[in-house]
């Protein structure tokens, strides 16, 4: 990789003024993500700003009815948690399928959802449980936070510090991995918001994590002409944007029958 | 340059290194463990695996500079001196390595499923394998050698 | 300080503890590192080259491109055997220059290597070089590069065709099809692969000014054969390489030769006068290891009123890439021919091959090179033909099978078989695989809405003849209790120093665990054959046993003398030495004997083994889930006559092995290119690997026959895995799907294909 400076962030003030800074520099979380795109000189960047060692980072903690997980927390970390498991069924199986065991011993919430690459697992359940997205500026819901493909509602200069999850009643996630990368090829959130309220958010199958407004009415049921519209399934050399689709349809009857 | 510690099978080390350093070439290059492996540049394979702070983790996705201060165990030190691990005794007995390459980084994984799962299901093994891939044996004996280590340590702790 | 415990093979102890030598791991002082520049484009001329920005680099010590090379004696990427075409034509031949001259023909062909004080000084100083291309035309496509539409890429070879083969009678296959009652025909695709031994490929190279000595450290199959091949390719002498018997991290026939690496970093430590280490990174790998496979192959069969098969022909196009390397021409000839009759007694065969240029990585061995690929597409003809005529597909095997008492059966097209005995181990294989209740489990799984299958394959394996004129090997009883074994080839992951110690303890009773085995030994100037076409253990090992034979007859008189009795009344039996009732072993015999006593035993043993006929019967039974077109391997089930088993468990292992890279190419594995030629699947993010669970349970059983081509009697057993797993996984989807109106599919068997697959016959059969 090119070369670049290195420093730990003392601050989150301090990180976020090195972005001001200059565009050529990057937070470090997980580097689940960066530091392979760095050794394949895809990027390059003049200031690495390591933010894993901020106070507080890694929490995890239930409120009343709200789970705080900060941005460092692993996912690893998330699906071993025996709290987020009672607060949302389907959050801690979905951490438990990211990648493999080294790559969840490493990578953190909040670099996934920075990110938003659109086969990742984690902007399903962010979407699913429309989750606030807690920055050191300000707060977004997840409804307003994931635009496009890699792309969010994050200015250049802004860093997550955590998500906060309101607990659903019930909830489950179902993947189907991409054979080579281990990611979702589709991966279908479902939850059970209150007594009449469901979400049910797509990844993988698109450019961007969406909700599915027509499996939202079906209210946990599964119906037989229940069908994924979308204009930007993906087709690739892997799958059709047919095979997607079709996936999309399995994993949300899937997640339903094992909502917890 | 930045100048690093780090723990290394129970052995301090003062390391100068540059940021752009991968923890697996610090490693491999200046600290002369060769043992630790790179077969890929896409974090798929897990040759490079080694324990940090207890977990299993990819070498060659950790900047060295990030494992400042952590506690690191490599192959080379899994042994206890002369008396090797029962994974590594596994490994052997069940004829779970041919060519040898993905042979480390296959073990520290197991080291790291084990630790969090002493009694893994089938399921489980593939599971937490899932990083790491193999050429040469067609990964049946391996799954047979984590069994095989799990009964052994778990005998150990009874 | 003993270790507590007994490694099950002499290779383990290093390789578990982190203390194994591989081609990385060495360092020298003041080692240079070296970066390759390789081209982007499939097929372009190179219009402008200026490095002098990369040579000024700081950090940079030498930059090389063809010129500079070529000033040094460098030759041409080797390409190990031509053949002669169908009508007694000469073959064209498109050799790889070791770094481009004028045009690139693939993306990632090197173009120019530099040399600096660390890779990342050399990799950043790379990308200074100023070069200009003038993008042509790529042809990619195997089957259109003949088309006088496509691009030629070489001038010597219209329509890109560099030999058209043939082997066998044509007219007598015609008249066979002229009054068969039935044919059928089926055209299988073996889609091009990469082999991906874990250990990406490597050199480090350092000279010896003084003794004029270049030692090279790379992941090779056999001493001998890389140094020749590098030798060629360098211009280097033989004698002033030596190759390190270093670990190497599988190879499965990709590392026979030298690569533009190879004969760089040799020509570079002789100039530069200090150590040079190239490491190659897993994207460049992709794109600059041989591939494998690539063949379409064409097959049609005949067969009389009663199911009697009466020909088979073949139409096979093979891709070589855009050179001819290495092994290349040999895939494409004589693997496709020796075996193309399978284990069928078959009066009449035809093969014709194509063999053509492409804009992609040139294309070489991988496990089995050619022969799993023959013996999937006769398989999945059997099972065809069966189908399509009503004919029962075990049935219609066995009623074709060559009969016992027609051995050794010389082939329709001259190969002759020893032995193959595929009525015992099918029989074998039915009785384990419970193949005759499989109908009640395919009901059972259809109750939950999953597609069962069951599928066989039996087939013939052709091991190497070798090309060296004899194996030999060379045994020393050392001073330090030890006898030491020197031979040619080089093992990556089979585990030879353990065979051949259990061949020593067997045939002389010198105990294994004192045993040595040692590839490659400086100034040693034996003969012998690497590794591939799974020869090593009847090749070495016959060696080896004739080597035990002459020490067994040096011992004798120490025998005598030690138990006190006359030669003529000393016998040796299974490991030990008998007279009159008194006994002793090789070991203690020999541990008393003083040295220069010891080094009167010292032996040579040779052996020529020529190929030999693994032959097998493989079932797998699968499930298939319509609603992913996931297949799930349910089990597999291998029986095998590998002739005599020296090792049961290395044995399993390299069954296990090669099963496994058959499931990956049966289920996942796939290079893709498009249309310019630029690499889809360039790193594990694109290209998917088998890995672990994906065979769950394997059964396999060995049937011994022993072989008299050699004298250890052993078959071989390296590529049965693939050649045997192909057709059994493929037969067991396609009889998962034959019940939807699928009676066709080309692999890798993917879950997206699968079910469109499934799909699009819904409508056709009116199912749910």
């Amino acid at each position: 990789m090119y070369s670049f400076n290195y420093q730990k962030a003392q601050s989150v003030e301090q990180a976020g003024a090195a972005l001001t800074r200059s565009d050529a520099s990057r937070i470090l979380s997980g580097g689940m993500t960066l530091i392979p795109s760095l050794k394949h000189r895809l990027i390059q960047v003049d200031e690495l700003i390591d933010i894993t060692g901020l106070p507080g980072w890694r929490d995890i903690r239930v409120e009343g009815h709200q789970l705080w997980v900060g941005a460092g927390a692993t996912h690893q970390s998330v699906s071993r948690h025996s709290e987020v498991r009672t607060f949302s069924n389907g959050l801690s199986e979905l951490a438990g399928m990211i990648g493999d065991p080294q790559v969840r011993a490493r990578g953190t919430i909040g670099g996934s959802v920075a990110n938003n690459d659109p086969a990742a697992d984690y902007p399903a359940a962010v979407l699913g449980l429309n989750a606030t997205i807690k920055t050191q500026k300000r707060e977004i819901v997840a409804d307003d936070f994931f635009l496009g493909m890699f792309s969010t509602a994050l200015a250049s200069d802004e860093i997550i510090e955590g998500l906060r999850f309101n607990k659903p009643l019930k909830s489950a996630y179902a993947k189907f991995r991409h054979a080579a990368t281990g990611y979702a090829m589709a991966g279908v959130f479902v939850a059970q918001i209150s007594k009449d309220q469901w979400r049910v958010a797509v990844t993988g199958a698109t450019d961007c994590v969406c909700r599915w407004q027509e499996a939202e009415a079906a209210a946990g049921t599964v119906p037989k002409d229940l069908r994924f519209a979308h204009n930007n399934v993906l087709n690739d050399i892997h799958a059709p944007a047919a095979y997607r689709t079709n996936l999309v349809h399995i994993l949300y009857a899937q997640a339903v029958s094992h909502l917890a | 340059m930045s100048q690093i510690s780090l723990n290394i099978n129970g052995n301090a080390h003062k390391v100068e290194v540059e940021a752009r350093a991968l923890l697996a070439d610090v490693l491999r290059d200046n600290l002369k463990l060769t043992g630790t492996h790179v077969g890929c540049d896409t974090s798929q394979c897990g040759c490079c695996t080694i324990l940090m702070n207890g977990d299993a983790v990819k070498s060659c996705t950790v900047l060295a500079v990030q494992a400042n201060g952590a506690q690191i165990t490599t192959i080379e030190g899994l042994a206890n001196g002369p008396v090797l691990h029962p994974i590594q005794v596994a490994f052997s007995n069940c004829h779970a390595l041919q060519c040898g390459f993905c042979t480390p980084g296959m073990i520290l994984a197991t080291a790291g499923l084990l630790a969090n799962n002493p009694e893994p299901t089938d399921a489980q093994i593939y599971e937490g394998l899932a990083g790491n891939l193999c050429r040469c044996t067609g990964y049946i004996n391996i799954v047979e050698s984590v069994k095989q280590a799990a009964k052994v340590m778990q005998e150990k702790q009874a | 300080m003993k270790a507590r415990f007994t490694p099950s093979r002499q290779e383990d102890l290093s390789l578990i503890t982190g203390k194994g030598h591989f081609t990385a791991d060495h360092n020298y002082p003041g080692m240079l590192h070296a970066y390759v520049i390789r081209s982007m484009h499939a097929h372009a001329h190179i219009k402008h080259l200026n490095l002098d920005a990369v040579r000024a680099y700081p950090g940079v010590r030498w930059v090389a491109c063809a010129e500079d090379l070529k000033a040094l004696g460098a030759g041409a990427i080797v390409n190990a055997m031509t053949a002669k075409g169908k009508d007694g034509e000469e073959q064209i031949l498109a050799l790889m220059p070791i770094l481009a001259e004028g045009t690139v023909r693939f993306v990632g062909q090197p173009v120019a290597m530099v040399f600096a004080t660390s890779a990342l000084c050399a990799q950043d100083a790379a990308e200074l070089a100023e070069i200009e291309y003038e993008a042509l035309e790529a042809s990619v496509d195997p089957e259109k590069t003949t088309l006088s539409s496509s691009t030629q890429l070489h001038a010597t070879a219209p329509r890109n065709v560099s030999l058209h083969f043939a082997s066998g009678d044509a007219e007598q296959v015609n008249a066979a099809f002229a009054k068969a009652t039935y044919a059928s025909q089926l055209r299988v695709l073996s889609q091009r692969l990469m082999g991906v031994p874990m250990e990406p490929r490597a050199v480090v190279a350092i000279h010896d000014a003084e003794a004029g000595i270049t030692t090279v450290h790379t992941p090779h199959q056999g001493i001998l054969g890389m140094r020749n091949f590098l030798a060629m390719a360098s211009g280097a002498a033989p004698e002033s390489l030596r190759i390190d018997a270093n670990d190497v991290g599988g190879s499965f026939g990709l590392r026979a030769g030298a690569y533009t690496e190879h004969a760089t970093l040799v020509l570079a430590a002789r100039h530069l006068g200090c150590a040079v280490s190239w490491v190659g990174s897993r994207s460049e790998i992709f794109l600059s290891d041989w591939h494998g496979r690539a063949l379409i192959l064409n097959g049609e069969i005949a067969l009389d009123a009663d199911g009697h098969i009466l020909a088979i022909r073949f139409k096979d196009r093979v891709d070589l890439g855009a050179y001819n390397c290495m092994m290349s021409t040999f895939i494409g000839t004589r693997n496709l021919s020796i075996t193309m009759g399978g284990v069928y007694q078959i009066p009449a065969l035809y093969m014709e091959s194509e063999v053509v240029y492409t804009n992609t990585t040139p294309v070489s061995a991988y496990r089995g090179a050619g022969r799993p690929d023959i013996a999937y597409a006769i398989e999945r003809l059997v099972d065809f033909a069966a189908h399509e005529h009503g004919f029962d597909p075990v049935v219609l095997r066995r009623k074709n099978f060559i009969s016992e008492s027609a051995f050794p059966y010389k082939t329709a097209n001259g190969s002759t078989i020893d032995t193959c005995l595929s009525e015992k181990l099918l029989d074998r294989a039915l009785e384990i695989s419970n193949y005759a209740t499989f109908e009640e489990r395919r009901a059972q799984s259809l109750s939950q809405g999953l597609y069962r299958g069951i599928g066989l394959s039996t087939f013939l394996e052709a091991s190497g003849a070798g090309t060296a004129p004899k194996d030999q090997a060379w045994g020393e009883f050392n001073a330090n209790g030890y006898l030491y074994v020197y031979g040619v080839t080089g093992p990556s992951g089979q585990g030879h120093s353990t065979s051949f110690a259990s061949i020593i303890e067997k045939a002389l009773g010198w105990p294994a665990d004192r045993v040595r085995y040692e590839a490659g030994k400086a100034n040693q100037k034996l003969l012998g054959n690497g590794t591939g076409g799974s020869r090593s253990l009847y090749g070495a090992g016959s060696a080896i046993l004739a080597m035990c034979h002459h020490m067994l007859e040096s011992i004798k008189p120490h025998a005598a003398k030690k138990m006190g009795v006359d030669m003529a009344q000393v016998r040796f039996e299974n490991g030990i030495w008998l007279a009159n009732g008194l006994s002793l072993s090789t070991n203690e015999i020999i541990d008393a004997l003083a040295n220069e006593e010891k080094t009167s035993l010292n032996a040579l043993g040779e052996a020529s083994s020529g190929a030999t006929y693994p032959n097998g019967c493989h079932i797998a039974e699968v499930e298939i889930n319509p609603s992913t077109g996931e297949t799930h391997l349910i089990h597999y089930y291998a029986v095998d006559d590998l002739g005599q088993v020296i090792s049961p468990q290395l044995v399993r292992g390299q069954v296990h092995g090669g099963v496994v890279q058959g499931w990956g190419q049966a289920f996942c594995e796939q290079v893709v290119y498009d249309s310019q030629g630029q690499l889809l699947t360039g790193s594990f993010m694109d290209y998917a690997m088998p890995r672990a669970g994906c065979v769950p349970h394997l059964t396999n059983e060995t049937y011994e026959v022993r072989t008299q081509i050699n004298l250890l009697g052993s078959k071989g057993v390296g590529e049965s895995g693939c050649t045997g797993s192909l057709p059994a996984l493929a037969n067991a989807v396609m009889n998962a799907l034959r019940p939807y109106g699928i009676d066709q599919m080309d692999m890798p068997f993917t879950g997206p294909k699968i079910w469109a697959a499934l799909q699009k016959n819904k409508g056709a059969m009116n199912l749910k």
